[in-house]
C-alpha cells in the first residue's frame, strides 16, 4: 500500500507536494467515508424530528452519499496525476467540477433505478427513492458543490500546515547543525602558521585535515551517515588537536564491538570529542585521556565519551558544553523520535556523555 | 627588550619566539606553559614585557596578569588569544594590549613598542568582565617575593583594620583586599559568619552552640572555633541544616 501524504524526509520534492491526498489509499478512503457520514447525519437531522423515520432516512441518505463519496474518491484517484500537474486554483476547480459531476451522475442513476424497478410498488422500498427528478438533481448538485468545496479547502489547509511543520523541522535541523568553534579554527591556523616553517610536511597534512573536517561540517546534517565516516571525522579532529596539545592529549578508541556501517546522524561523535577536549583536557595542566567506547546491546548502540575534568573551580565554560549537548540530543531525537537517549554523568573528576540509539543498518541493495 | 612568552601550546610558543627573535632589539627571556610557571619565570628573568595567553589550564592569563601586577616591578603585559569575544571587549575597554593568534609580525612589534603596565584596577576590571572572574590563587608578597596561595587551601579570611588576614593550610598572611570584594568573588564557596569573618565552606566541620546560646564554627585542621554573629546565625543554620 502506498503511504498517504507521508512526509518522506529524504524526498526533496515534499515542499511542492500536491495538496490533494492520494484517494486510493485506505486512510483517505476512510476520510471520505467519514465525511459522507457526517454530511448524511447533518442532512437527515435537518429534515426530520428524531422520532419520525430518522433512522430509515439516515440509512438511505448514507447509502446514497457513500456512493457519491466513493465514486468521487475513485475519480480523484484516477485523475490525480493530471491534477497534480495543474496549478492549485486550476486543480481545485477541476476537482470540484468532477465531484459535482459525480454527484449528479449518481443522483441520476438513483432516480432511474427508483423509476424502473420500484415504480410499481406504492409503499415500502419505493418511498425511499426520489420522485421529483429536476429538483433532486439540482439540490444534490448544490450540496455536492458546497461540501466538495469545503472538503477541498480542508485538504489544502491540512497540506499547507503539514508543509509548514516539515519546513520548520528542516530549518530547525539546519540551525542545529553543529558548528565548529571559532576558537578551534583560529588555534588550528596558529598551529599551522607555526608548523609551516618548522615542519612544512606536517603543516600540509594539517591543512588537509582541516579542509576535510570543514567539508564534513558543511555537509547537510539531515543525512544519516555510517558510523565509520563519523568516526573518521572525529579522528581528523583529534589529529589537528594533537598537533596543538601534543602529549597532553590522548584518545583511546574502544569501538570494535560496534558495527561500523550502522547509520548515525552526522556530527554526533565529533562534537562530543571537541567538548571533551575543550572543557576537559585543555583545562588540565597535565592533560589526560579521552575514552570513546562503543557497545552494542542487541538492537541498540551505545556510545560513551569520557574525559577527566578539573575537580575544583568555578563552573565557567559549562554553558557552551550544554548547548552542544542539547543540540546533539535534539538531532538524535529528530532522527529517532523517542528512541534515543543522551545521558550525562559527572563524578570523581570524570565527565561522561552516553548516547544510546537504535541500531540502524542500511538495507543491503542498491542505493549506497 | 626582554620578552617572556606564556602559552600552553608548544607550537604557539615556537612561533612567537621566532617572531620575537626576528624583531630588532627584542629577545626572548624564557617561555612558560601556564600561569604558575609564568609567575616564577617572571620573578627570575625580570622581563620588560610578558606575552600572556588567556586560555590556559590551571591559572589563566588574566589571573596570572593580576598576580604579576603585585610584583615590585611589574612587567608590561600583552594578552594573546585565538578567539575570545568577551576578553577582547574587556581589553578594548580598559586599554590593555592584546594580539590575535596567529599573530602578525608587524602587529607584534607595534604592540611591543607600545606595551604598557596595567594598573591593579585595570586588571581587576578586566578580570571582572571576562568569563573566569574568580581567581584560583591569592598572591601575597613575602619579603619581596610573590607567593601564591591556592584559594582551596584558604580556611578563612579575617578583617582587621586596614588588612585582611588569610588563614590557610600553610600559615597566615596579610592581603590588601576588602572582605566585601572577597566575599563577592568567592561566593558561594565562602560564607560570612561575622562582620569580620569569611569562612571556607569546604573546610567547615561543624556548627556548635555554646552554653550562652552563641554559635561557633569549627573548621577542619583548626584548633580554635570561630564566633558566629547573632545576626548571621540564622542564615547560616538555614543553609547548613536545611
Amino acid at each position: 500500500m502506498r503511504g498517504n501524504g507521508n512526509p518522506n524526509p529524504t524526498a526533496p520534492a515534499t515542499s511542492r507536494a500536491f495538496f490533494l491526498p492520494d484517494f486510493c489509499a485506505t486512510r483517505s478512503v476512510l476520510a471520505v467515508v467519514l465525511i459522507s457520514e457526517i454530511v448524511a447525519i447533518v442532512l437527515t437531522l435537518a429534515r426530520h424530528e428524531l422520532e419520525h423515520g430518522f433512522w430509515t432516512d439516515l440509512a438511505r441518505t448514507s447509502m446514497f452519499l457513500l456512493w457519491v463519496g466513493l465514486c468521487g474518491a475513485a475519480a480523484l484517484c484516477y485523475s490525480r496525476p493530471q491534477l497534480a500537474r495543474m496549478s492549485v486554483p486550476q486543480a481545485s476547480a477541476t476537482a470540484l467540477a468532477m465531484l459535482v459531476a459525480v454527484a449528479l451522475l449518481v443522483s441520476e442513476v438513483t432516480y432511474r433505478v427508483g423509476q424502473y424497478w420500484f415504480q410499481d410498488m406504492q409503499v415500502g422500498v419505493a418511498r425511499l427513492f426520489p420522485v421529483d427528478h429536476a429538483s433532486f438533481l439540482l439540490r444534490n448538485g448544490f450540496i455536492a458543490c458546497i461540501v466538495s468545496a469545503l472538503a477541498l479547502r480542508y485538504f489544502f489547509v491540512t497540506n499547507e500546515w503539514r508543509r509548514n511543520v516539515e519546513m520548520e523541522a528542516h530549518s530547525r535541523i539546519e540551525a542545529l547543525q553543529a558548528r565548529i568553534r571559532p576558537h578551534f579554527l583560529f588555534n588550528s591556523m596558529n598551529t599551522i602558521a607555526a608548523l609551516t616553517r618548522t615542519d612544512p610536511r606536517l603543516a600540509e597534512e594539517a591543512v588537509e585535515d582541516l579542509a576535510d573536517l570543514f567539508r564534513a561540517n558543511l555537509r547537510e546534517t539531515r543525512n544519516q551517515i555510517p558510523l565509520k565516516e563519523e568516526l573518521e571525522v572525529a579522528r581528523l579532529y583529534q589529529r589537528i588537536e594533537q598537533l596543538r596539545l601534543g602529549p597532553r592529549l590522548a584518545v583511546r578508541w574502544d569501538i570494535s564491538s560496534v558495527p561500523l556501517d550502522t547509520l548515525v546522524p552526522s556530527l554526533v561523535v565529533q562534537p562530543l570529542l571537541e567538548n571533551a577536549i575543550y572543557h576537559g583536557i585543555e583545562t588540565l595542566p597535565g592533560g589526560g585521556t579521552v575514552t570513546v567506547t562503543g557497545t552494542r546491546h542487541a538492537d541498540r548502540i551505545e556510545l560513551r565519551v569520557a574525559n577527566p575534568v578539573p575537580t575544583a573551580g568555578g563552573g565557567a565554560g559549562h554553558v557552551g558544553n550544554r548547548i552542544a549537548l542539547d543540540n546533539i540530543r535534539e538531532r538524535l531525537d529528530l532522527a529517532y523520535p523517542g528512541g534515543a537517549r543522551v545521558d550525562v554523568t559527572e563524578d570523581n573528576g570524570e565527565y561522561v556523555v552516553t548516547l544510546a540509539f537504535p541500531l540502524l543498518q542500511p538495507s543491503p541493495g542498491p542505493g549506497t | 627588550m626582554k620578552v617572556v612568552i606564556v602559552d600552553d601550546e608548544p607550537p604557539a610558543r615556537d612561533r612567537l619566539r621566532r617572531l620575537i627573535e626576528e624583531i630588532e632589539g627584542c629577545e626572548c627571556a624564557g617561555e612558560a606553559g601556564n600561569g604558575h610557571e609564568a609567575i616564577a619565570l617572571v620573578a627570575r628573568a625580570t622581563p620588560d614585557v610578558v606575552l600572556l595567553d588567556i586560555r590556559m589550564p590551571g591559572m589563566d592569563g588574566v589571573e596570572a596578569a593580576r598576580h604579576l601586577g603585585s610584583l615590585d616591578q611589574p612587567p608590561a603585559v600583552i594578552f594573546t588569544t585565538a578567539y575570545d569575544e568577551y576578553a577582547l571587549r574587556a581589553f578594548e575597554a580598559h586599554a590593555a594590549g592584546y594580539l590575535l593568534k596567529p599573530v602578525r609580525k608587524e602587529k607584534l612589534s607595534e604592540a611591543l613598542a607600545r606595551a604598557a603596565r596595567l594598573t591593579k584596577p585595570q586588571l581587576a576590571a578586566i578580570a571582572a568582565t571576562t568569563t573566569n572572574r574568580r581567581r584560583t590563587h591569592l598572591s601575597v608578597r613575602v619579603r619581596g617575593e610573590l607567593r601564591l596561595i591556592p584559594v582551596e587551601d584558604v580556611l578563612y579570611f579575617l578583617a582587621d583594620q586596614k588588612y585582611v588576614s588569610v588563614r590557610h593550610r600553610g600559615g597566615e598572611e596579610l592581603i590588601e583586599e576588602s572582605l566585601k570584594s572577597l566575599e563577592e568573588e568567592f561566593e558561594p564557596d565562602f560564607v560570612r559568619i561575622h562582620r569580620n569573618a569569611l569562612v571556607a565552606v569546604r573546610h567547615m566541620a561543624s556548627i556548635e552552640r555554646g552554653d550562652d546560646g552563641q554559635y561557633s564554627v569549627r573548621l577542619r585542621g583548626l584548633e580554635e572555633a570561630l564566633q558566629v554573629s547573632r545576626r548571621l546565625a540564622s542564615d547560616l543554620l538555614k543553609r547548613f541544616r536545611g
